[in-house]
């Protein structure tokens, strides 16, 4: 046998050799991890070191706009598909539980508890089903506050922040009469998300009153009168008919629109209202754009009503596919995306759910109205637990507002709409 | 002649399987759930029948009116008319000698092809850009020549949103209508021209009497797709205005979205979905009742 004939068949048996111990390879698990934030790339660097910790899970990841991602997810866990680990909103778990969408921890959290338990994490009432399971575990979490230019602020001779809705309303006047340029800028657009829905929620919680309320029955009802919501209205459409914010607008849903994100940056409107993260593509995109300088920023919280200041305790959690093949791989990801590297090395964007690295976070100069407004966040609560799916009840009240602020209906017309759609829902759901 | 008959069914059993199971299928399942309360959050459970409640609801609902309206005159019938008139007067510039000697037929042929080649989503995100109000070029230019003094919210106020809306419709879909035109034109024999200028027709009269009539399959071809195709039409409202101000620009279409994927009713959407069916079949039968009436009545 010549010695090349030799090698081939050397090499032949190598190949099956190879093929037969093929089934070792396929334990190796793969999951899909659907992670909507912009922060891909330090999201996958996190998931390489993951990966190096784990050689028998190989993660891809994927990505979803947050508008779509409910609705999606739902469809595809319907017919037994879907990414294996999946980044929620808060208020989704409760209701992927009882879809039967997400995995009920229980089993996963007995075997490998997270290291300070479950007392550590916030919104642990979220993550919880009506039947008492846990379907996710809270991830991250932030509130809104209100930003400013400072140097607009100087401008029009201002030199405290405002503490109510009528200063606001004050400050934002008066910003406009001293410099032509626009105070306070919100989405006032009609979308099925984004829109009003934060900020008149807000309006509402902070004079004592809430879109949704769970009555002393158990029942579930709402908590404002057509008056209470067409008073919310007149306030915001104020804004726009004493020409402080431009009609334009009417057109913007997103609180990340370009049209507020550059305005802020390059200075032609001095007030408006966002999440951390949006706040902080607002700082990098002005010190990018001039090198060296002063931030001319500053966050603050959100004006108080009658009652209180109030914002939403927002945040993102990760749930587990109902239909995985991979669970323990699965839940082995869950545990080491919420380790404390993964909130100081790679995704610094965002505030970790649990309250031991809350703790420890320290706030740079323009982020301490943030800090402030945590302590004033409050669940959503009732409109969770309700009946009535929170985005029908977003897109009920963000078209209320988008049609009486740009003069459909009548606030008065559109305010009742909204009551008896909102109404509506929570009785058909009960 | 039964073994003829045999071997047509047995080539046509595919093409009438994969109808079956990829149309047929579908759009009974979809009348199936407009009868039940199913939900998104509902799907592995399933629905609960309901009978006709979600088609009471719908069409005894205050938004019905409206959601017409919005449907049939803006979006379908205004569209579809500017499509047919400005298609046909562009066909008809397109073939006429001018541009040949000046030597940019081909080039002006190419250019009405560029609206068609761009996809509906690039065309309305195109479209917001040149209407925004702080840098969209349409407002640079109106205020530079001085026909407004404030920028235009184009697509968020109620004066201009659907003009607004029906503009990038026309824009994106004239073409097809051209080019279906110039075909035919180009099919006409010119003797006939000939014939009537030698009898002594104008132009107007030679359009009227020879082009027009000529034209008249061509255009109820087009003007039927059109219909069917516009009214069912979900992109360019929901990408260009999100069926806001409010629900201003809310149609048929972006109802049945809204219903479906945003309050989750998917049997809700589904009674939508089935009404826009029958709408349409009504519609084609009405239209080729009238067309054919016509047509016979002018061949007798």
């Amino acid at each position: 046998m010549r010695s090349s004939t030799r090698v081939l068949l050397a090499f032949g048996t190598g190949l099956m050799l190879a093929g037969a111990v093929a089934p070792a390879w396929a334990q190796e698990a793969t999951l899909t991890f659907r992670f909507n934030d912009p922060d891909q790339e330090q999201m996958r660097a996190a998931l390489d070191q993951f990966e190096k910790a784990n050689p028998d899970i190989k993660v891809e990841l994927e990505r979803m706009a947050w508008k779509d991602a409910r609705d999606q997810f739902l469809r595809e866990a319907a017919v037994s598909t879907g990414p294996d680990v999946v980044h929620i909103a808060f208020v989704w778990a409760k209701e992927f539980g009882e879809a039967g969408a997400v995995l009920p921890l229980a089993d996963s959290l007995e075997q490998s508890p997270p290291p300070n338990g479950l007392d550590d994490f916030i919104a642990m009432d979220l993550a919880t089903g009506n039947d008492g399971s846990i379907y996710a575990l809270p991830w991250t979490t932030d509130t809104w506050a209100m930003v400013y230019r400072t140097d607009l602020l100087e401008e029009a001779g201002i030199d405290k922040l405002p503490e109510t809705w009528e200063e606001l309303k004050d400050t934002s006047a008066k910003i406009h009469e001293a410099t032509g340029k626009s105070g306070f800028m919100f989405p006032a657009g009609s979308s099925a998300s984004g829109t009003l829905w934060f900020l008149a929620n807000y309006y509402w919680w902070s004079n004592g009153e809430a879109l949704v309320e769970r009555k002393e029955d158990g029942s579930f009802g709402m908590d404002l009168t057509a008056a209470d919501v067409t008073e919310a209205m007149d306030y915001f459409k104020s804004y726009l008919d004493d020409g402080e914010m431009p009609t334009s607008m009417l057109g913007v849903s997103d609180w990340a629109d370009p049209a507020i994100i550059r305005g802020l940056v390059e200075g032609q409107n001095a007030i408006g209202i966002m999440p951390p993260n949006t706040f902080q593509a607002v700082l990098d995109a002005y010190a990018a754009a001039h090198p060296g300088e002063k931030l001319p920023f500053v966050s603050g919280p959100v004006p108080k009503g009658s009652e209180t200041r109030a914002t939403h305790l927002g945040g993102r959690m990760l749930a587990i596919n109902a239909n995985t093949e991979n669970p323990e791989a699965a839940w082995k990801l869950v545990r080491f995306l919420a380790e404390e590297e993964i909130f100081t090395d790679y995704y610094t964007t965002q505030f970790p759910a649990q309250r031991s690295l809350l703790e420890e976070i320290e706030f740079a100069p323009e982020m301490e109205g943030y800090a402030e407004q945590l302590m004033h966040a409050r669940s959503w609560g009732a409109y969770a637990d309700g009946p009535a799916p929170i985005g029908a009840m977003w897109n009920a009240v963000g078209r209320g507002f988008g049609a009486a602020l740009s003069g459909q209906r009548t606030t008065a017309e559109a305010g009742e709409e909204v009551v008896e759609t909102v109404g509506k829902m929570l009785a058909d759901g009960q | 002649m039964r073994n003829d008959r045999l071997f047509i069914g047995l080539m046509l059993a595919p093409a009438l399987l994969i109808l079956a199971a990829f149309y047929g299928y579908p759009m009974v399942e979809n009348v199936r759930i407009s009868f039940t309360d199913l939900t998104l959050l509902k799907l592995k459970k399933g629905g609960d029948w309901v009978g006709l409640e979600n088609f009471r609801e719908f069409l005894g609902g205050r938004e019905f009116g409206h959601l017409l309206f919005n449907t049939f005159v803006w979006l379908t019938a205004l569209s579809v008319v500017l499509r047919l008139v400005i298609g046909i007067g562009i066909a008809v510039l397109l073939n006429s000698p001018v541009l040949k000697r000046f030597n940019i037929a081909t080039l002006a042929k190419l250019a009405i092809l560029v609206p068609w080649a761009t996809p509906p989503i690039v065309a309305v995100i195109v479209w917001r850009w040149m209407l925004d109000p702080q840098n969209g070029i349409i407002n640079q230019l109106l205020l530079s020549l001085g026909v407004i003094d404030d920028p235009v919210a184009f697509l968020s106020d109620l004066r201009t949103v659907w003009p607004a809306v029906v503009t990038i419709i026309v824009w994106n879909t004239v073409p097809l209508v051209t080019l279906a035109i110039l075909a035919s034109l180009q099919s006409i024999p010119a003797e006939l021209h000939e014939a009537a200028g030698l009898d002594g027709a104008t132009r107007r009269q030679q359009f009227r009497y020879i082009t027009l009539p000529l034209l008249r399959p061509t255009i109820i071809v087009l003007g039927l797709t059109s219909v069917f195709w516009t009214f069912n039409n979900f992109v360019y409202v929901w990408l260009a205005t999100g069926a806001g101000p409010g629900t201003y620009t809310n149609v048929l279409a972006t109802e049945t979205y809204i219903r479906s994927f945003v309050d989750f009713q998917l049997g809700y959407g589904a009674a939508i979905g089935v009404v826009m069916a029958l709408m349409m079949a009504l519609f084609g039968v009405v239209y080729f009742w009238i067309v054919g009436n016509k047509m016979a009545g002018e061949e007798a």
